[in-house]
């Protein structure tokens, strides 16, 4: 384990401030929200596979 | 001939949602990077970006449900999206010393606007609807959060990488699920969904600068 300042205790309090806050939302989308069929999974892993692929080129354009 | 109307009319209410979330996006994006710029001209410590974001999100908590309905609350929409810019201050400052730390930030900005303007962009296009997305992101914005938790105890460095990751993945959902909540009628309010977008955008900005700079150095 690092160092573990009061700051990082006031963010881990922060974050779940967020949980507690957001658990009962998540609960509501899952149970009740739409469910994607294959094709509206398969647009979004391609979508993102697109931004993990631009993430790779802008790294490799920083390294230079 | 009334139903057609009836469709006429929802589609005229999503695109005037739409306009008025992408302008208001746009004036608190630049007052964001204004303040950013007063805070690193002030120099200010990086207590004060603990401080400036906690304030925020009390704002976003607390006050901006209270005024999303009414004309107040595109001041309180520019109170947060400028203490958040403010809070962003120490950590472009500790950026710009690095050597190559000008390179970093106009990359992380630009990066973070391309894959906006993409994920946003096919949304709006293809009018598809992409609220199947909600309890996955949901889900995965706690996993994340309860992550987070654990790294700022355990301090991984590998763990705290593939956290900002996860995030861009997380946030890019986001993008696409509260674009597409605002095209196809979910989302009346564009004050509401200005903060949805910004907090997106905001999100995506830090984590791919923490990303270019863990893997663009050298060290």
């Amino acid at each position: 384990m690092g160092d573990i300042s009061w700051v990082n205790i006031i963010w881990a309090g922060i974050m779940v401030f967020f949980i507690i806050r957001l658990w009962p939302n998540a609960k509501q989308w899952i149970k009740h929200g739409p469910k994607g069929d294959s094709n509206d999974w398969t647009t979004f892993i391609v979508l993102i596979g697109g931004v993990g692929l631009f993430i790779a080129f802008l790294i490799y354009s920083v390294r230079g | 001939m009334e139903i057609r109307s009836i469709q006429q009319t929802g589609v005229v209410e999503s695109n005037k949602v739409l306009k008025n979330t992408y302008m208001l996006l746009s004036m608190t994006l630049l007052f964001s990077a204004l303040m950013a710029g007063v805070s690193m001209v002030l120099a200010v410590p990086p207590m004060f970006s603990m401080v400036s974001s906690i304030a925020a999100i009390a704002l976003i908590w607390f006050v901006l449900p209270r005024t999303e309905e009414s004309s107040a609350g595109i001041g309180v929409v520019f109170a947060i999206t400028g203490l958040l810019g403010f809070g962003l201050g120490p950590m472009l400052s500790m950026y710009l010393a690095l050597p190559n730390g000008p390179q970093l930030i106009a990359t992380a900005m630009g990066g973070t606007g391309v894959i906006f303007l993409g994920l946003s962009g096919y949304a709006l296009v293809s009018r598809k609807d992409f609220t199947f997305l909600g309890g996955f992101l949901m889900v995965g914005l706690l996993v994340a959060f309860g992550a987070m938790i654990l790294n700022i105890f355990l301090q991984i460095p590998a763990m705290h990488l593939a956290l900002s990751a996860a995030i861009i993945v997380i946030m890019s959902g986001f993008i696409l699920f509260d674009t597409s909540r605002i095209v196809n009628g979910g989302e009346t309010n564009y004050v509401r969904a200005t903060i949805s977008l910004y907090l997106n955008i905001y999100n995506i900005f830090v984590s791919l600068l923490q990303i270019l700079g863990i893997m663009g150095s050298d060290e």
